[in-house]
């Protein structure tokens, strides 16, 4: 197939690699080719996004590299080892509250660390330096009910940050957070990465977020969908705040958007109207 | 941090008042039931061979509560309850899981299961008696059958609720299968389990002190039983005081635990 890229000698055994990947859903009423061969590489410490229209594939993708979800086709590997299942080095933050609402703030932070065994005074450390992170001080002994969507959604994220993972899948984290408290925490999130420099898959539709977080964004067709391009952000990091009004962000921001706005009128047809 | 606190100062403030203005609504009632009860069966109103005064049965209460033959049968009463209960949750639950585990099974036994909830199971008595013995065996048979459909039935449906985002967060951190039940599953599924488990001792308690009541040779729906056909009518609601203040203060303890659950995990 013409689309397959070979998997050449630039990639490394340490990164994530989609090797032809693609799924395929049959349900009652008929088969949804969601994914169709993706390939590229998440190389060691490059932060990736991922933009498309509204259901493309985007989370099916994830699901596949969290090992939560079987591709049809191809296979996944990290570190040179093919996904079969969840693996213990990766984290993901979901789309929807995926928040415990019986537990504390504090409690479901610690969830991932709990589950992996370690001593109730090391991961409510860990959990209250995350919560710090993400902005939740004072809300340790509350419970999801008592919190907004966009509270939930940084508890989603401390929980996954709290498990320090090699892989770190996040599919539109920021989905429910208002413009300011979403540059706050990709601020912050980008200064723990240049720390960890972990491998980041992050979703989102979101245009000048994808930029100014990533090192590649993956534009993804419509479905079946296939990464239709890589565009490679070559802006110098650490990115202070002035980043967005740098010349070569909007460049790159209004060649995504063309990219975009093709696939998004092949799926809610032409003259279809972007918000 | 200190509006949120107000404001839930403020919601309590208003709740408490109403809510034992509720209560004492409640009692105003059950006085006025029992000021006429006592009128009419005092008149002749009521037959005294239906009913007795309300306040002869307290006296009645009196005498017949310190015996020894009422701690016997109070105590045989409780425990063929307890026992009853025990193995609806203990066979129940699991049953509950195993029809959320396997949904073919789920969807083949379901109305066999439906169709155990509206037999009168009792039928069945006069065969377990001839079975079992006159014991506490038959009436243990039949209460936690009964206690168990109740208890089976909301565990399905309470796991078949659970957010899929739940499961996929357990599989995400690599859960293993005790951890999913333990940290995920029946927490998740608690608040929407309990009612069913009410509702299974409830059935315990009908069941238990109907089979008395039928035939048995202790308890205390055999008493009333006893007394009812001896035509004793006050001793015979005595006993039926004994097993309406049971109910209430068993009825009141699942609600007290209810509510606490609801708090700790909503
Ligand atoms: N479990 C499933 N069974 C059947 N079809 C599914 C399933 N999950 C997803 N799909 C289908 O696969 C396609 C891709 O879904 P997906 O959730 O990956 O989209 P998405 O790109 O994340 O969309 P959005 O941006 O709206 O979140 C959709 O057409 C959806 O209907
Ligand atoms: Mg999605």
């Amino acid at each position: 197939m013409s689309q397959v890229s070979p998997i050449d000698s630039v990639e490394h055994d340490s990164d994530v690699v989609f090797d032809n990947i693609g799924m395929t859903f049959g349900t009652a009423s008929g088969v949804t080719h969601a994914v169709a061969n993706v390939s590229g590489a998440i190389p060691e410490g490059k932060f990736v996004s991922v933009i498309g229209p509204s259901g493309c594939g985007k989370s099916t993708l994830l699901d596949m590299v969290g090992g939560l979800l079987k591709p049809t086709q191809g296979s996944v590997s990290i570190n040179g080892e093919s996904v079969t299942g969840p693996r213990r080095d990766t984290a993901m933050v979901f789309q929807e509250d995926s928040t415990l609402h019986w537990r504390t703030v504090l409690d479901n932070v610690a969830f991932g660390l709990e589950v992996k065994g370690l001593p109730k005074a090391e991961r409510h450390e860990r959990a209250r330096r995350m919560i710090e992170l993400v902005g939740l001080t004072g809300f340790e002994d509350h419970r999801p009910g008592q919190l907004s969507g966009g509270m939930k959604q940084r508890v989603a994220i401390a929980r996954a940050l709290a498990m320090e993972p090699r892989v770190l899948l996040m599919d539109e984290p920021f989905g429910a957070l208002d413009q300011q408290t979403r540059q706050f925490i990709g601020r912050e999130l980008l200064r723990i990465w240049e720390k960890t420099r972990n491998r980041v898959l992050f979703i989102t539709h979101d245009i000048q977020e994808a930029v100014y977080l990533s090192d590649e964004v993956w534009v993804m067709s419509a479905r079946p969908s296939v990464v239709k391009e890589v565009v490679t952000i070559d802006l110098p990091r650490p990115r202070p705040e002035g980043t967005h009004a740098l010349p070569r962000f909007r460049e790159l921001e209004d060649h995504l958007w063309a990219l975009v706005k093709v696939e998004a009128e092949k799926t809610l047809g032409p003259g279809a109207r972007l918000a | 941090m200190t509006v949120q606190e107000k404001t839930s100062s403020v919601q309590s403030q208003q709740r408490t008042p109403l809510v034992s203005r509720a209560a004492l609504v409640r009692w105003v009632i059950i006085l006025a039931l029992v000021a006429v009860l006592e009128f009419t069966t005092r008149t002749g109103m009521i037959s005294q061979s239906l009913m007795v005064p309300p306040s002869e049965i307290l006296t009645r209460l009196a005498s017949i509560v310190p015996t020894e033959q009422f701690g016997q049968d109070a105590a045989r009463t409780l425990t063929t309850i307890l026992v009853a209960f025990s193995i609806g949750l203990v066979l129940g639950i699991p049953l509950g899981v195993f029809l959320w585990r396997v949904p073919a099974a789920g969807r083949i036994l379901e109305p066999f299961i439906v169709t155990g909830y509206a037999m009168p199971t009792l039928l069945f008595y006069p065969v377990l008696l001839a079975l079992m013995g006159l014991n506490a065996g038959p009436i243990i048979v039949i209460a936690a059958s009964m206690s168990l459909i109740p208890i089976a039935l909301t565990t399905m449906v309470a796991l078949n609720a659970i957010k899929p985002i739940l499961h996929k967060l357990a599989n995400s951190v690599s859960a293993s299968p005790r951890q999913y039940y333990l940290k995920v599953l029946f927490p998740a599924a608690t608040p929407l389990i309990f009612p069913g488990v009410k509702l299974g001792f409830i059935y315990a308690v009908i069941g238990t002190v109907a089979m008395e009541f039928i035939l048995a040779s202790q308890g205390v729906g055999f008493r009333a039983g006893f007394y009812y056909r001896e035509l004793n009518t006050a001793d015979m609601w005595a006993y039926i005081a004994v097993v309406i203040v049971l109910s209430v203060l068993v009825n009141s303890v699942l609600t007290w635990l209810e509510k606490r659950i609801r708090r700790d995990m909503l």
